[in-house]
């Protein structure tokens, strides 16, 4: 075997070793609580069954909430895709000023935990809106919020996954050799034909990877729908989980888990429809993306910059002014004025209660430490499917996206079941960060993978074998010419990780115990006790804090090698 | 600088032999051009030297020690033969500056800071870039890029250089420039040198030996004069050098190292190898114009070479010949030839 593999890949043994010990690390890490799921779900009290697998499946809630999550995580997969792909053109390839700024804002409804950007925007629209209260807008009390209605659900989930897509997106965009559009300008392409028929057809790979990375996001967002949903009586597979698991506890386990189960088949297809998609489809680039595009938009620019504002004030400002309007008032509900004004929210939640300091050192922990360790991993893991591709690191490739597109509270119970007790030993990682850390490593890992391998597929491969041919081994190899050439996308990969893990909830929230306490819990715990200020409050200091970060990322990018702050031009 | 044997090499991808039966010697020092049409293996070939692919039949020994064989399974990876590459691409590492590029292989092989500072300038020195040691490959123009990529595979005393097609992304004056460039940095190393190129000019002039390649054989493989003079097959006379290749009939020896030979009626003397030649490779240079003849050739078309012009005639029986003229010829004027020592080989002549 391994004789053969050398003859394949012109690498050494010990090389081989370590490739096959990763692989398996990690398929140990994210699809080993899936396997324990999986068997959950067709196991009864004698042994393996499918009764209730057929059981859940032909229940009409089932069905119904099925359809809801395919109807909203689908409506609004398009809205991210039509916004973050016009966002992605539009700063990649035309001369509209201030990029850096725009990239920057969109950036952020990432980092708004799903759950605060549905409170977010019920606050901006609804009859008890303290933004819309403050300058005498609100509906009558009693009239409907529009937000309660699948269309919101869809929409919120549109706005909260067009980063996705945008930085996917834009990624691709920025290897497409500035060479190809200036042939197809010189050939007499322009406008919309030289994007539909060159730039468009050169994105597909990224523009398809981003909007199923979105489509997946979408059908495991348990936030949005539940704050939404829950009080229209509008249930997806998330919501119905969460439902069933609240209303009758851990009896239902084995239901869950045919549920979760549904979820993953969902999103496995929309991911094997993705790659039948791109099969014909990815071309290899040549050439050095050295320039920057900029395409003259000409008398069009002003229009263009001044409705892109607009879409940011709408989806960015308004929502987290709403959020801020409310952490300012002294109880929910109030209308805010000068008079009103009050910090008691804040200084409450920031400093009277420690569990909040605490969350902000555990979630930081946690989120930093699975962006370095799934960027360690993530690399290396690439670098094997992509150059030497096994059966194995198929399948792999074809299920890794599965602990992502579960709902949290899913994968939660998932390391619950496969942790509680360690095989061998008395040991148990529940109730310790270990279990929260693991199951985010699980979970973020597609979110890394994705886009250091869209790069790597990129790459010119001669660049490798030269540096082969130089001498250097593999290792040497991937650190001097793979990581350097992949570092923006694992660079955008790493913050991606960082942000959602730093505002996660759902998988935290059956995990954690006193002592580990994450950030999302701790918002999810003020909002769940009434106290709403506060939980706007918190938010919006992680909000802040976050912000802080990546303008002191933006600061550092002149010390840091090029193109590896993923938003700057 | 070493040398490289090829003893019976062959590689197939699935059902498609891209190579077949090649064996070679390129000597130290020597600089072997692989010339052929494209798809004839000759950069499967050098993918095999360089050990980017495994071959499935025979082997690759530098300076005697075995690299890669078919049949013991041996394969020595890539970074650990010694080889330096110029690729078409020149695969310049875009992060990296002109010095850092050229200083890679060095770095490898962990040379001492020192060293590799003497090292990398005596390399940029040679290629003219010692001003662009700090530019960002982005920065460079073709001719520039393609240099560098030159100094970096030389820079540690590789057994050998090989270069797959290098100045095919260069224009025509730039490939010029860098022919004599190549050249000249060749005498000066001492590097035993594989140009990969479909053009047979660039191999011609350039080339120590050239080994010219067809359907994933090497047809033949000489000095470049021996080529033009002696072509093996009708292959390599009608790729490599102008003129014509025409049937004869053999008519006997004609003392060592001669034939006589038959063409359109007439008895002709040529020079062979093969006791009866049944082709003749009739170069230019072989024909003499005249008004008078017992071989008489119509001219179809006359073009102006500089200093001399270029006859395409056909004779009877629609032969095609090529013939140089010192003064213009109008079309459709008939000329008499006289044929001297043309080269004769046989049709089916056996590759080796």
């Amino acid at each position: 075997m391994s004789q053969s593999l050398a003859r394949n890949w012109g690498g050494s043994r010990s090389d081989d070793w370590l490739l096959s010990a990763l692989m398996g690390l990690a398929i140990l890490l994210t699809l080993a609580p899936v396997a324990r799921l999986l068997i959950e779900g067709v196991s009864g009290p004698d042994g393996l069954t499918l009764a209730p697998l057929v059981e859940v499946l032909a229940r009409p809630t089932t069905q119904a909430a099925l359809w809801h999550s395919i109807f909203t995580a689908g409506v609004g997969t398009v809205l991210s895709m039509l916004l973050g792909g016009a966002f992605a053109f539009l700063v990649a390839l035309t001369d509209i000023r201030a990029k850096g700024a725009l990239v920057f804002c969109l950036m952020i409804p990432m980092m708004i935990p799903p759950q605060i950007t549905a409170l977010a925007w019920t606050q901006v629209m609804g009859p008890s809106s303290v933004l819309l209260k403050t300058i005498g807008l609100a509906p009558p009390l009693g009239s409907p919020q529009p937000l309660h209605s699948p269309l919101g659900i869809a929409v919120l989930l549109g706005i909260q996954h067009t980063s996705i897509v945008f930085l996917t997106l834009r990624a691709g965009l920025r290897a497409i050799p500035p060479e190809a559009v200036e042939a197809a300008r010189i050939a007499g392409a322009r406008g919309l034909r030289l994007w539909w028929q060159v730039v468009l057809p050169l994105s597909v790979p990224s523009l398809a990877a981003g909007t199923a990375m979105a489509f997946v996001t979408a059908l495991g967002n348990f936030g949005i729908p539940a704050m939404l949903g829950i009080p229209a009586g509008y249930s997806t597979l998330p919501t119905l989980i969460y439902q069933r698991l609240a209303g009758m506890g851990t009896s239902v386990l084995t239901e869950v888990a045919v549920l979760a189960l549904l979820i993953g088949v969902v999103a496995l297809a929309g991911v094997v429809l993705n790659r039948l998609f791109l099969r014909r489809r990815a071309y290899g680039l040549i050439g050095l993306a050295n320039r920057p595009l900029e395409i003259s938009l000409k008398q069009l620019r002003l229009p263009v910059e001044l409705v892109l504002w607009l879409v940011i004030l709408a989806i960015l400002v308004l929502p987290l002014l709403a959020l801020a309007a409310t952490s300012l008032v002294p109880a929910y509900g109030v209308p805010l004025s000068w008079q009103t004004m009050s910090f008691g929210g804040w200084y409450e939640a920031l400093f009277r209660q420690p569990v909040t300091a605490r969350a902000f050192r555990n979630s930081f922990l946690l989120a930093t430490g699975a962006a370095v360790v799934l960027m360690a991993i993530c690399l290396p893991l690439a670098w094997i499917m992509l150059r030497r591709p096994s059966r194995l690191s198929r399948t792999f490739d074809l299920l890794v996206d599965l602990p992502y597109a579960l709902p949290g509270v899913v994968l939660a119970i998932a390391c619950i079941l496969l942790f509680i007790n360690l095989p061998l030993t008395d040991l148990t990682l529940y109730g310790t960060i270990w279990i929260i850390f693991i199951a985010y490593i699980a979970r973020f890992f597609t979110v890394m993978l994705r886009p250091v391998q869209s790069a790597l597929a990129q790459l010119d491969p001669a660049m490798e074998e030269a540096a082969q041919s130089a001498g250097a081994s593999l290792g040497k190899r991937l650190r001097t010419i793979i990581l350097p050439l992949t570092a923006p996308a694992a660079a955008a990969g790493a913050i991606l990780v960082f942000l959602t893990a730093f505002n996660e909830l759902t998988v935290s929230a059956l995990l954690w115990s006193s002592g580990t306490e994450t950030l999302g819990v701790v918002i999810f715990n003020l909002e769940d006790s009434g106290e709403t200020v506060m939980a706007s409050a918190v938010s919006v200091a992680v909000v802040g804090v976050v912000i802080v970060l990546m303008g002191a990322i933006q600061l550092a990018s002149r010390r840091l090698p090029k193109g590896v702050v993923p938003w700057q031009n | 600088m070493a040398e490289l044997t090829l003893t019976a090499l062959g590689k197939r991808f699935d059902s498609h032999v891209a190579l077949a039966d090649v064996s070679a010697t390129f000597h130290d020092g020597e600089f072997v051009a692989l010339l052929g049409p494209s798809g004839c293996g000759k950069t499967t070939l050098l993918r095999l030297l360089a050990g980017f692919e495994a071959p499935t039949e025979g082997e690759i020994a530098v300076d005697g020690a075995l690299v890669a064989s078919a049949r013991t399974g041996k394969l020595l990876p890539p970074e650990e033969r010694n080889m330096g590459i110029v690729f078409q691409s020149y695969a310049l590492w875009p992060h990296m500056s002109v010095a850092r590029n050229v200083a890679y292989p060095l770095e490898v092989r962990g040379f001492s800071r020192a060293e590799r500072r003497t090292r990398v300038a005596a390399a940029l020195e040679m290629t003219g870039l010692t001003d662009y040691a700090d530019r960002m490959p982005a920065a460079l123009s073709g001719g520039q890029r393609q240099r560098v990529a030159l100094a970096r595979s030389l820079v540690a005393d590789p057994s050998a250089v090989l270069l797959d097609e290098p100045l095919a992304n260069l224009d025509l004056s730039l490939r010029a420039t860098m022919q004599e460039a190549f050249a000249a940095f060749h005498e000066r190393t001492g590097a035993t040198m594989v140009y990969v190129t479909h053009d047979q000019t660039e191999a011609m002039a350039m080339a120590d030996r050239v080994a010219v390649m067809d359907g994933g054989r090497i047809r033949q493989f000489a000095t470049p004069e021996v080529l033009y003079s002696e072509p093996a097959d009708a292959f390599v006379a009608g790729f490599v050098g102008d003129g014509a290749v025409v049937p004869v009939e053999p008519c006997g020896p004609a003392g060592e190292g001669g034939a006589r030979v038959r063409l359109l009626g007439q008895e002709v003397s040529a020079r062979a190898r093969v006791a009866g030649p049944d082709r003749l490779c009739i170069r230019p240079e072989d024909i003499t114009l005249g008004e008078e003849g017992a071989l008489r050739a119509e001219v179809r078309q006359c073009t102006y070479l500089g200093g001399r012009f270029r006859l395409r005639l056909v004779a009877e029986g629609g032969l095609d010949l090529v013939a140089f003229s010192t003064a213009r010829v109008r079309q459709g004027v008939s000329l008499g030839l006289t044929i001297g020592q043309p080269w004769g080989f046989a049709a089916e002549a056996a590759h080796g």
